[in-house]
């Protein structure tokens, strides 16, 4: 079946199954391969993607859920070559190791942010809890989080 | 600027040590790392990431049974089926059938018998995914199941049934030092205890992948997440029957490895290139979540009877151990290969502690049974024994009425002790400076009270408390494989490029080793590239293990650099009329010592030296001090360095429901030193973290051998919600034999978190758990038991 919507800020139209899951239709069918799949369950969080800005778990959903949406990937969140300032502080404060969960953690950290502005650590905690991490533990990317959303008050 | 004092990097306070290194420009600076760019935006690619076009599927068919012969194993059904390229029996296996890290005792393809549920009986290839799956279910295969054995004790007693010909015991591993009996005598205070840990999954995030392309000239490509490339072309060419030379095994990145893709990419790669082989076609396998926890190796699971004495005054005189360690089917990185090696082994090393204890008698049986097996998982068998001896101290205290921190420091290892298996430490060992400097950050003796009665803990729903722990670590495997080669190339512009086989996982040893390399040339970290590790490419490393990558890489690094180096300095000196013992290299620019304002840039001397016919390239090749061990009574010096780490925990256990949040994690090391601080505390805190799991929640559930929680939403990994406050401490004591005086850190951060928060819930509610994880339920009861 065809199906028609917005991704990465441009409109697009693909054919597709309708079983076809989202994280095959992202990474086989139109090649954005930052979107990962860890377990194929929706416990791990590293499928994240947003969509109409919510964080969503691309592997739980099927291609026609996509129809007349806003998607953002990990691809459309940096504009040009200039990092989103959450990716910016990912990098800069060290939250980032073997990076299999960063592309689904920076965009669960977007869609935190965009409802919270100014969230407490407990609450950046709170909000980053679907998606796992096994290098880090946590709390540089929650450094990252807290100095991004200052950063993007200003 | 010798002698001068450094400030060390600590999170809230500054400690000062002598530093012996002159001031540098990249070492041990808060280099950012060099993939942070691809990954935060998605770019990096990881094995599954890779175009699958052109590729077959490839697929295992696993054993249900636990312990079985293979009667019959009929494949004409699925082969019929539309879209199946081929389907391989263990006699399609042209070489030997066999693999593993250490010993190749896995087959690749089953033929005789089943050790494991998950064992590996048939191999599919077809055109789609769907149709290797639906292949799978086509085969036909008759089994006769056999008794099956699934505990260590019950392997080891006469009639028990054979996981190998050869028998259960697997291997010894003895430490006899003075004499115990005596120690106990001189003893005023005995305990005796006995602890158990769990089998537990290393939960990296990306699953397994391997791609195998064969070529026409006989040779065959291997990509994929490999921690140890070198060991997958070891297994490949064997089973393939042609020689290592025809065997390329390129490393992707990978994404988390913690030991436990030194493992599985050996099975994954060995049954991908037999399937590319056999079918002249590139094969692609990936394993799903629920399969990588089934398949692939996990942390050991171990009993330990541990008896420790000491005098009244807290001085230790004896200890004694026994070791069970489940080897589960097969080997893997279980047993030792003289003079050093395996899990096994260095468990059995490590069980003494970081104590001097003048009389120990350890012995360690490894031992197979039919569970899925035991490898390499970060703490390489430290963080079990770590688990009892920091455990047993702290009962020791409780007995002797001590404050657990004053029986550690009195105990513990300084400059010029000697460890239970002879080993002189004769440098770099800061480990009560470590515990005092923990102890001032976490305000120790503010804090620690003697535990809680019944009566007390019942009054109130919630109750605090701390606990503390000490350890040790080895840099370096111990074994023939721990030499290691770089390769540097400076090219005309200035540029440079890196050849090294450590692989990156996400510790940032990509990062660490440019920067060795950028300050040992002189120039910048953007100006070093390094190429991603390949078997034709980049020279013989090891494997990525040992908490060795920085240390013993770092020096062939730095000796490859100082050899192109030199027809750099050799062309500056040309150009500028100065001898080149004079010359410095730093920051892109070549200048007189004696007089700074005479230099050259960087890459004008190179230019130069290609102009003038010199070597653009340097070798460099280095092996730690040649170890020692002896298995039958553990003497010798089976590791040439350690590093020191003292950890405390604060935790609040809920009275009510045996609930522990840990609130806090104070942990101080001695790594020599920081080549990049900001990775260091990346690997200090996501450490602790796995090392909250470990003391919490981690643990594969095993009924008649088959796992029962083969995905996430069963296996427990902690999430940012139990995260405590962690205060990563780095303090330097240079190891004489690193560069810049480093030593190892990748593994030290998980080993003693498990055994400080324990002390800290038995500090908090009276309770004491011998058996991980110290689940909810687990403390609830303890603590019910206690009321009686």
């Amino acid at each position: 079946m065809k199906i028609s919507f917005i991704l990465n800020g441009k409109k697009i139209e693909i054919d597709a199954p309708p079983d076809r899951r989202v994280v095959d239709l992202l990474r086989e069918d139109l090649n954005l391969t930052g979107t990962k799949e860890g377990c194929g369950e929706g416990e791990c969080g590293a499928c994240t993607i947003l969509v109409n800005g919510e964080s969503r778990l691309s592997c739980l959903m099927l291609a026609p859920q996509l129809e007349g949406q806003k998607v953002t990937t990990i691809e459309g969140l940096a504009s040009a070559e200039k990092l989103h300032p959450i990716q910016q502080a990912f990098v800069e404060f060290g939250a980032v190791q073997c990076g299999f969960c960063s592309p689904g953690m920076v965009l669960a950290s977007t869609n935190l942010l965009q409802k919270n502005p100014n969230p407490s650590r407990a609450e950046i905690r709170e909000g980053i809890s679907g998606n796992f991490c096994r290098c880090t533990g946590y709390q540089k990317i929650v450094d990252a989080v807290e100095a991004a959303a200052r950063k993007m008050k200003i | 600027m010798k002698g001068e004092k450094r400030k060390v990097i600590l999170k809230e306070k500054k400690v000062e040590i002598p530093l012996a290194k002159e001031e540098l420009e990249v070492v041990g600076k808060q280099v950012i790392r060099k993939d942070g760019y691809e990954k935060v935006t998605g770019r990096l690619k990881f094995g599954a990431d890779f175009d699958k076009a052109g590729f077959l599927h490839g697929k295992v068919l696993r054993s249900p049974h636990a312990h079985a012969l293979i009667k019959k194993v009929d494949v004409e059904k699925a082969k019929a089926l539309p879209g199946v390229v081929a389907i391989l029996t263990a006699e399609d296996v042209p070489g030997r059938n066999g693999f593993g890290a250490i010993i190749p005792d896995q087959p690749v393809i089953c033929g005789e018998k089943v050790r494991f549920i998950g064992d590996g009986v048939a191999l599919v290839a077809a055109e789609s995914e769907e149709a290797a799956i639906e292949a799978l279910k086509l085969i036909d295969v008759e089994y006769e199941p056999l008794s099956a054995v699934f505990s260590p004790v019950e392997a080891m007693k006469p009639g028990a049934p054979k996981v190998h010909e050869n028998g259960n015991l697997l291997t010894t591993v003895r430490i006899r030092k003075g004499d115990t009996e005596k120690g106990f005598q001189e003893a005023e205070v005995i305990v005796e205890q006995t602890y158990s840990l769990p089998f537990v999954e290393h939960a990296y995030m990306e699953p397994d992948v391997a791609m195998a392309i064969p070529h026409e000239d006989g040779t065959i490509t291997v990509k994929g997440p490999m921690q140890a490339p070198f060991t997958v072309r070891r297994n490949i060419a064997p089973v393939l029957h042609i020689p290592i030379s025809k065997v390329q095994c390129v490393q992707t990145h990978l994404g988390g490895g913690f030991g436990g893709k030194e493992d599985s990419s050996i099975d994954i790669g060995v049954r991908a290139a037999l399937l590319a082989w056999k079918t002249k076609r590139p094969v692609r396998m990936e394993y799903e979540r629920e399969e990588v926890t089934l398949s692939t190796a996990k942390r050991h699971p171990m009993i330990i009877q541990c008896k420790v004495g000491a005098k009244r005054d807290g001085t230790l005189t004896a200890l004694e151990g026994t070791i069970y360690n489940e080897q589960g089917a097969y080997a893997s990185l279980g047993p030792i290969i003289p003079p050093a090696g395996g899990t096994h082994a260095h468990a059995v090393i490590m069980l003494p502690g970081p104590y001097v204890i003048p009389h120990v008698k350890v012995d360690g049986y490894l031992v197979y049974t039919n569970h899925p097996y035991g490898g390499a998982m970060r703490g390489f068998g430290a963080p079990q024994v770590n688990f009892v001896h920091e455990s047993i101290i702290d009962e020791l205290a409780e007995a002797l009425q001590m404050n657990p921190y004053d029986l550690r420091m009195k105990n513990c290892f300084e400059l010029g002790s000697v460890t239970a298996t002879g080993q002189v430490l004769d440098q770099s060992i800061a480990l009560k400076e470590t515990m005092r400097s923990a102890a001032d950050q976490f305000e120790w003796f503010k804090r620690w009270r003697p535990p809680p009665s019944k009566e007390e803990v019942e009054k109130v729903e919630k109750r605090r408390g701390v606990g503390m722990a000490i350890g040790w670590y080895r840099t370096s495997i111990g074994t023939f494989s721990d030499g290691c080669g770089a390769n540097v190339y400076v090219h005309e512009d200035g540029s440079v490029i890196l050849h090294t086989g450590i692989t990156e996982m996400g510790q940032g040893s990509h990062t660490v080793l440019a920067q060795i390399a950028a300050e040992e040339l002189g120039v910048r970290i953007e100006d070093v590239r390094i190429v991603v590790p390949d078997t034709d490419i980049v020279p013989e490393a090891g494997p990525t293990v040992g908490s060795r990558s920085t240390t013993l890489m770092g020096n062939a690094i730095i000796m490859a650099s100082q050899a192109v180096k030199a027809s750099i300095l050799e062309a500056a000196s040309e150009i500028l009329g100065v001898p080149a013992e004079r010359l410095v290299a730093r920051n892109r620019l070549i200048f007189d010592r004696d007089d700074q304002t005479r230099g050259v840039e960087f890459k004008e001397a190179a230019r130069r030296a290609l102009a003038t016919g010199k070597r653009m390239m340097g070798q460099g090749w280095w092996a730690p001090p040649r170890p020692s061990f002896d298995v039958e009574t553990g003497q010798g010096y089976p590791y040439f360095v350690y590093t020191y780490n003292t950890q405390m925990a604060e935790v609040e256990v809920d009275t009510k429901t045996g609930h522990v949040e840990v609130i806090k994690v104070v942990a101080c090391f001695d790594i020599g030193r920081a080549i990049n601080p900001i990775l260091v505390e990346g690997q200090i805190e996501g450490g602790i973290m796995m090392g909250l799991g470990y003391a919490m929640m981690e643990e594969v559930l095993l009924k008649e051998g088959k796992v029962q929680n083969l995905n996430f939403q069963d296996y427990m990994i902690p999430t940012a919600m139990d995260a405590p406050e962690i205060v990563p401490m780095i303090l330097e004591d240079p190891n004489r034999y690193g560069p810049f005086g480093a030593k190892g850190i990748g593994e030290m951060p998980n080993i003693p978190t498990a055994p400080a928060i324990i002390n800290a819930v038995a500090n908090a509610v009276g309770v004491r758990i011998r058996d991980l994880p110290a689940h909810s339920e687990k403390v609830f009861h303890a603590m019910r038991g206690r009321r009686g």
